[in-house]
């Protein structure tokens, strides 16, 4: 190969093709468009972390013995597919993007998904502090189609009369002892309870998960009424709007547990 | 002749600014690398000598079509040695045909360095070594014979490598013991044979 000639070669090509280098900002656009995807990624990724606390904090391991579940069933049923699958679909949107910055490739596969899922928990655990993974699950399942099949599990859970399992919010009272509950299915059920403690319970509003036991075609008779957090938007479809405001808040409905 | 000795004595990093303002100056880029890489096209592909030529000429133009993408976070050497690699993947893909060693020119002094770090068989005369090493390049996975050909024959370090191939340097050490490996395994049953 001739020198001159190749240098010459080169140096008419460029001028021929009138090629000149791309512009700095043309990199560094595309350099930014992934950093901010990545970033993007993983601040969606920690929104489903928080959602995922949120609904494990409300899990029903306690009344697994009322419910005649083993942990392991409980689990099974009740785990958050859908956010677990959507975070790690959001990890490896951040692993892809990390990768593919210009010092992306000097990092391990390992490393990058630990650095993805370890931030994702971490800004997952700050986000469900400041209320964020309540705040997604009640907007999800006042809005989200397929909320109660997909998004949040223990709405199916715990529509299953069948096993003594029974979830809906009081639409009205018939007496002391029975009242009207309407399920997620629009299902009204004679729902009967023998206590007096019953009066304490039509001011809740929000959605009850009841445990007892099917009488016949809708009349359940009940042992114990608990509130149901998340999922808690998702009764709101119900009749056009919201239910009667909570005494003392959210927190009081939490902590109401009624045994008959 | 002044000026010539001055763009001489520059490092590449600082001929790529110059290069930005002044296209002429792109020539002292082009005499440093064109044999090296001309060299390292023939030793990782099977094209011919006038196909090399044109990969090494689309290589500088795609160097002079992003010199604005070059940072001093890596070596220009191994900048220019990534846009070669890439070159070359590209070409096999276009051709659809797995490279295979065809022109490997080795020194001596190459030859002993990699003699001694795979404890290659030291009775065996050198110029014959030199030959069953080429053989068994070719024998080995592509993978494996670009990692023998960037450390021994082309002198390059582990960043660097790790820098040209885009991989990390744990990946860049374990791929290179399994080289090492299959090198020795080759040499041997061709010594055995």
């Amino acid at each position: 190969m001739e020198n001159e000639t190749f240098n010459k070669e080169i140096l008419e090509k460029l001028q021929e093709l009138k090629i000149k280098p791309r512009a700095r900002w043309h990199f560094l656009l595309k350099n930014y468009a992934i950093w901010i995807s990545g970033i993007l990624a993983l601040l969606i990724g920690a929104a489903s972390v928080s959602v995922i606390i949120y609904l494990s904090s409300y899990n029903d391991f306690s009344i697994r013995q009322d419910i005649n579940k083993s942990l392991g069933e409980i689990l099974l049923l009740t785990l958050p597919y859908f956010w677990l699958i959507f975070l790690s679909l959001f990890v490896f949107i951040v692993y892809y993007n990390l990768k593919h910055t210009k010092t992306g490739y000097r990092y391990s596969i390992g490393f990058i998904v630990a650095f993805a899922v370890i931030a994702s928990i971490f800004l997952g655990g700050i986000f469900y502090a400041t209320g964020l993974g309540k705040e997604l699950d009640e907007i999800l399942g006042q809005k989200a189609p397929l909320y109660g099949e997909m998004i949040n599990p223990r709405v199916d859970f715990w529509s299953n009369p069948e096993e003594g399992r029974l979830i809906g919010i009081i639409i009205s009272q018939t007496n002391d002892e029975d009242f009207v509950l309407i399920d997620k299915d629009q299902h009204e059920w004679l729902v009967k309870i023998e206590s007096d403690d019953f009066a304490a319970l039509h001011l809740t509003g929000g959605p009850l998960r009841l445990i007892g036991e099917k009488k016949s075609d809708g009349v359940f008779e009940v042992f114990k009424v608990l509130p149901m957090m998340p999922g808690h938007g998702f009764f709101k479809r119900m009749n056009g709007g919201p239910h009667p405001p909570v005494p003392g808040g959210p927190r009081m409905m939490e902590q109401i547990e009624i045994n008959f | 002749m002044i000026e010539n000795i001055e763009f001489e004595q520059k490092t590449d990093e600082e001929l790529v600014v110059i290069v930005l303002e002044n296209q002429s100056v792109f020539s002292y880029l082009v005499n440093r690398y064109k044999d090296k890489l001309l060299r390292y096209i023939r030793r990782i592909s099977n094209v011919g000598l006038e196909e090399a030529e044109d990969m090494l000429q689309n290589i500088f133009i795609k160097v002079y079509l992003n010199l604005n993408d070059f940072d001093d976070s890596l070596k220009f050497s191994s900048w220019i040695y990534r846009i070669a690699h890439n070159e070359v993947i590209d070409n096999y893909r276009k051709r659809k045909a797995r490279p295979q060693l065809l022109d490997i020119d080795i020194k001596d002094s190459q030859i002993k360095e990699l003699a001694g770090d795979t404890n290659l068989l030291e009775e065996l005369a050198r110029q014959e070594l030199k030959q069953e090493i080429s053989q068994a390049l070719s024998r080995i996975d592509v993978k494996y014979q670009e990692m023998i050909i960037l450390k021994y024959l082309e002198e390059k370090d582990y960043q660097e490598i790790s820098d040209i191939i885009k991989k990390p340097l744990g990946t860049v050490a374990s791929r290179m013991n399994k080289a090492k490996a299959e090198l020795k395994k080759v040499l041997n049953t061709n010594h055995k044979l």
